[in-house]
């Protein structure tokens, strides 16, 4: 197909065995049966059963990892999701303590959640200068304060009644409910991000905002969704969280944002936004996940656990960052 | 785009040497019983086979509070030494974070190990409930030491502060220090402090008690509040206002510290004693007219690992359940009982607080 200007656009890209192996999805996928493969090499306790046992308190971060892809691919980014979690945990165990309904308390929790991204939206919707970072620092501050004020001087909450929790975190056969919620998310969301008009708009957003903004995309009305359900995935979060610790305490969502983000940017998903592919994102959770369950097995350090994680996303962003380089040399030459 | 694969593969191979090199040895020794027919099943039978009988060896795992903690460090020494004397084998686990969240991922992995029991130093009384119940379900025997769980958590607690014992070894020590006569202050942290509470009333009881305390005269409890500052006037308040006093007596870690500063400083006759960190009180313990302090107690956290240690064994042998009423014996520690816990679970004491003294602080000063 020849242009105006006499150049060739493919619009379908080419598909070839080599390219799918070679692309950054292609990778991880080895990557992911490779460190499954050494974790069972490692770990003689690294069974089907024991990983899937150990997944849910590490899958609650999955449920950030997919809306985080969508604000990072948009070019920006949301540190104060942690600190909704503990919010609406918090929220969660106080409106369960109070006796209400377990229906009303899941809702509790999940509003809370939208209210915390929702706020977060807005803010950045209607001041658009102000950068994202600082805007969600300030949040996460503010949410984590009103978790402790509700939490008060002991610092943590429990639920007096687990019983509708206890359900959350059951399990069909051996494999634990919050799995099928995460497939079902997983799916969900890559669907929006690459088939729809929204998720299109949303690498558009990410590419060129002015651009993408001049071509008629209702850019803020975009990005205040994207935030509020970031909100919403929080609170599900939480839910979940709550499940399997009965409670809240100040610590509780400590870092969720980072790992969050650790897990999309080891995925290929760009922090300077308009690139990566959640599915990337989704592999290197599952991997990150079953590398800290093998380690944990063999009773590694924990700290050297996250020093290994910590070298994995160094090297993620700088292979591909390298591999560009050496493109262009080769093309120089 | 083989450069690509290639870098990978070599992340991965840089990551495997890693784990070669450090943890190989571990890796060695704790899983060699663990999980070898345990994984094959369902995980809820893990514990409960006997993991590793084949190899004679049990494995008993503690759980600290954060990695790097000096008072969770020597208690997990004596745990381990305990242990091994014992032909088991000892893992010793840190949480990546001092978080709840951290030990219930630390828990969920032991799980999935089977391993005989667990000994932990909890972070939250109530987090670790689910993680908990679920160890106990796959027949893991739990009890906690340091810091407990809620009842519904444990087996039985390892508690190293019986209020009693508390009580009389701090009166013993304003008997002593005072020659048995005079009048002593106590300096507290808050007024609502239940432990501080606690050991005061049974200073006073003890004090009622016995009829050699009788020349002893309380004169007044003060409220540091724990805080530098606060402890630092109420010291110095109560040297205004009794200027007969003989000795203040601080159960609580800042007060001690604040108090022994301005005695020191003041070059005061009133001694002092309480409960102290050595690491901070160091430089006041000594016999001598130049130090403030003749000497404190505080719990000896190698002995706590060790009752934990052989109450795992205890658990696990089936020598008790942790009802109220069971006894056993731990090792050269003597015999303990296990006795009914204020919260409606069940506890033992580890015995009297441990004695910081001129000859030994030197020696602990660096551990905690």
């Amino acid at each position: 197909m020849a242009g105006k200007s006499g150049r060739t656009i493919a619009n379908v890209p080419e598909k070839s065995l080599k390219k799918t192996v070679l692309c950054w999805e292609g990778m991880l996928v080895i990557l992911f049966i490779v460190i499954n493969l050494f974790c069972g090499g490692i770990s003689p306790s690294y069974q089907f059963a024991n990983v899937l046992r150990e997944m849910p308190k590490y899958l609650t971060e999955m449920f950030l990892l997919f809306p985080m892809a969508f604000i990072l691919i948009l070019g920006e980014i949301d540190i104060s999701v942690g600190a909704s979690v503990c919010l609406a945990a918090t929220f969660t165990c106080m409106a369960s303590n109070q006796g209400l309904p377990f229906g009303a308390v899941i809702l509790v929790c999940l509003l809370t959640g939208v209210a915390c991204g929702f706020i977060n939206g807005l803010i950045l919707t209607r001041f658009q200068e102000l950068p994202p970072m600082i805007v969600t620092l300030g949040t996460q501050i503010v949410f984590r304060g009103i978790a402790e004020i509700a939490l008060g001087s002991g610092g943590s909450v429990s639920l007096s009644n687990a019983d509708g929790f206890r359900k959350i975190a059951g399990k069909a056969g051996i494999v634990p409910y919050i799995l099928f919620v995460v497939i079902l998310m997983a799916v969900l969301y890559s669907v929006v991000l690459a088939k729809t008009t929204f998720g299109r708009s949303v690498y558009a957003i990410g590419s060129n905002r002015m651009a993408a903004y001049y071509s008629g995309i209702p850019v803020q009305k975009i990005r205040l969704i994207i935030y509020t359900v970031t909100g919403f995935m929080a609170g599900l979060a939480a839910l979940f969280l709550t499940s399997v610790l009965y409670g809240a305490n100040t610590t509780t969502g400590n870092g969720f944002e980072m790992d969050a983000i650790a897990m999309a940017v080891f995925g290929g998903i760009s922090t300077s936004g308009g690139k990566g592919r959640l599915f990337g994102g989704i592999l290197s959770g599952f991997t990150i996940i079953c590398l800290r369950i093998g380690l944990g097995q063999i009773n590694m350090n924990p700290q050297l656990i996250l020093i290994i994680l910590g070298i994995l996303l160094i090297s993620a962003v700088l292979i591909p960052n390298i591999s560009a380089k050496l493109k262009l040399k080769k093309k120089a030459a | 785009m083989k450069k690509k694969l290639i870098s990978v593969l070599l992340c991965v191979s840089l990551a495997a040497t890693m784990l070669a090199g450090c943890g190989s040895e571990k890796a060695a020794s704790s899983n060699a019983d663990a999980g070898n027919d345990a994984g094959q099943e369902a995980p809820a039978e893990s514990g409960s086979t006997e993991g590793g009988g084949a190899e004679g060896g049990k494995t008993y795992a503690i759980v600290t509070k954060a990695a790097g903690n000096p008072f969770n460090e020597k208690t997990a020494d004596g745990f381990k030494e305990v242990i091994e004397a014992s032909g088991g084998t000892a893992i010793i686990k840190h949480p990546e974070a001092p978080t709840a969240d951290a030990q219930v991922s630390v828990i969920q992995s032991l799980i999935s190990q089977g391993v005989d029991s667990i000994c932990i130093a909890a972070n939250d009384e109530n987090a670790l409930q689910a993680a908990l119940e679920e160890a106990m379900a796959a027949g893991i025997k739990v009890c906690c030491e340091d810091s407990k769980t809620n009842p519904d958590s444990r087996q039985v607690f390892v508690n190293q502060a019986g209020v009693n014992e508390i009580g009389v070894a701090l009166m013993e020590a304003v008997h002593d220090i005072t020659g048995g006569e005079g009048q002593w202050a106590v300096l507290s942290a808050t007024s609502q402090a239940a432990n501080q509470n606690a050991w005061i009333e049974a200073m006073k009881k003890t004090m009622e008690s016995d009829e050699k305390y009788s020349k002893l005269e309380l004169v007044e409890v003060a409220y540091g509040d724990d805080e530098p500052q606060k402890s630092t006037d109420q010291t110095q308040a109560l040297l205004a206002k009794y200027p007969n006093l003989k000795l203040i007596c601080a159960p609580t870690t800042v007060g001690i510290n604040a108090a022994a500063k301005v005695l020191q400083d003041e070059k005061s006759s009133v001694k002092l004693t309480g409960l102290g960190l050595p690491s901070e009180m160091a430089e006041y313990i000594g016999d001598d007219d130049a130090h403030s302090c003749p000497y404190m107690y505080l719990w000896n956290p190698i002995d706590l690992g060790r009752l934990g240690a052989y109450t795992s064994i205890a658990l696990v042998d089936g020598t008790i359940t942790g009802a109220e009423g069971d006894k056993f014996t731990a090792g050269d520690m003597g015999d303990y009982e296990v006795i009914a816990a204020d919260d409606g679970g069940t506890e033992m004491i580890l015995g009297a607080p441990f004695k910081f003294d001129a000859s030994n602080i030197d020696e602990w000063k660096d551990v905690y």
